[in-house]
């Protein structure tokens, strides 16, 4: 199996280049992440990051072949050779796949993702009812892996202003949260040329989700609830 | 800026491009060639001066939506993106205000 992979070492001031590499995948090798675990013992100067290779941690998300996805969720099976593997694109590089997700982040917690709630302290729990938790099916399930935004071409051109697509989910998450009082405040938050509305519905998001879920839904869904408020 | 920010930017594309989309629908039936003395009329009368206002209208807010969003994403440094910003209200301005001005002569002369 060929691969063709990102190779940037920021020690050694040399140009990032693409490093092609040969292994044989034994049996039980199912997912590009057993493969890559292989490679690293060819060549422990290889650099990525992976923890819980099944999809929850979201560690290891990369360019695959062009599209942004999780190396232990991609099947090897139907992959195109060479495996061309680069960083998350538009994120700056640390070393070889591992990329700089500082801003990323930040804009994860511009969002306050936590609930908040003048409600007074229950005192067991916050109920909701089977209907208002369904509200949240979707969008709670964001493992934070940044496959969405960083294959958003509004995040590529404005990455510290634009909150992205992932950033928004998460947004919305809180507000669609029947628990939460504070859904003005975080309206009036988002309600600006660049954080919310720098996303053209292009889909990327949408297309690339390693989870399935749908940021350019939940986005709609803040546009709207904004259109409400005001009307 | 606040007229034509945030939501207001998305509500205005919006709105202007359902205009714009009725607007052409109206305009289907006038499609064969009128001469230039039906066009003046059509123009200086009661319903066709405000719908073709109306038209350039919707047309300059829509573009002024739509070219800002192009100039915020592909054009970083601030002083060309003023300089471009202000190119583009200029001139879609002065479409704005050569066609409200020969729909108003058009109407002083029927």
């Amino acid at each position: 199996m060929r691969l063709d992979i990102y190779r940037f070492d920021p020690e050694s001031g040399a140009p990032p280049r693409m490093q092609a590499y040969e292994v044989q995948p034994e049996a039980g090798d199912k997912k590009l992440l057993d493969v890559l675990m292989r490679l690293r013992v060819q060549d422990d100067s290889l650099s990525f990051r992976r923890s819980c290779r099944e999809g929850v941690c979201g560690s290891d998300a990369m360019n695959i072949n062009g599209r942004n996805g999780l190396a232990c969720l991609t099947a090897l099976e139907g992959l195109k050779e060479p495996i061309v593997l680069r960083p998350l694109p538009g994120f700056p590089v640390i070393r070889d796949l591992i990329v700089d997700m500082t801003q990323f982040f930040a804009h994860y917690h511009s969002i306050k993702p936590w609930l908040i709630s003048d409600a007074p302290l229950p005192e067991r729990e916050r109920l909701q009812s089977p209907t208002e938790r369904e509200r949240l099916d979707g969008l709670y399930e964001c493992i934070l892996c940044a496959c969405c935004s960083a294959f958003c071409p509004s995040y590529w051109w404005n990455p510290d202003k634009f909150i992205g697509p992932s950033g928004l989910l998460q947004a919305y998450r809180f507000i669609a949260d029947s628990r939460d009082t504070a859904t003005a405040e975080r309206l009036d938050f988002l309600d600006d040329v660049y954080r919310l509305y720098r996303c053209r519905t292009i889909m990327n998001c949408t297309e690339v989700c390693p989870k399935g879920l749908s940021p350019s839904h939940a986005i709609e869904r803040i546009r709207l609830a904004l259109l409400r408020r005001s009307s | 800026m606040r007229l034509f920010d945030g939501q207001r930017a998305w509500v205005v594309q919006r709105i202007s491009a359902l205009l714009l989309l009725v607007l052409a629908v109206l305009a289907l039936p006038f499609a064969s060639p009128l001469d230039f003395s039906a066009w003046r009329a059509f123009a200086g009368g009661v319903l066709g001066g405000p719908l073709i206002a109306l038209l350039f209208g919707a047309l300059c807010a829509h573009a002024w939506v739509g070219l800002r969003d192009i100039v915020l994403d592909y054009i970083q440094p601030r002083g060309l993106r003023l300089a471009v910003l202000s190119l583009i209200a200029v001139v879609l301005l002065g479409v704005l205000v050569r066609v409200l001005l020969s729909l108003a002569a058009a109407a002083l002369s029927t």
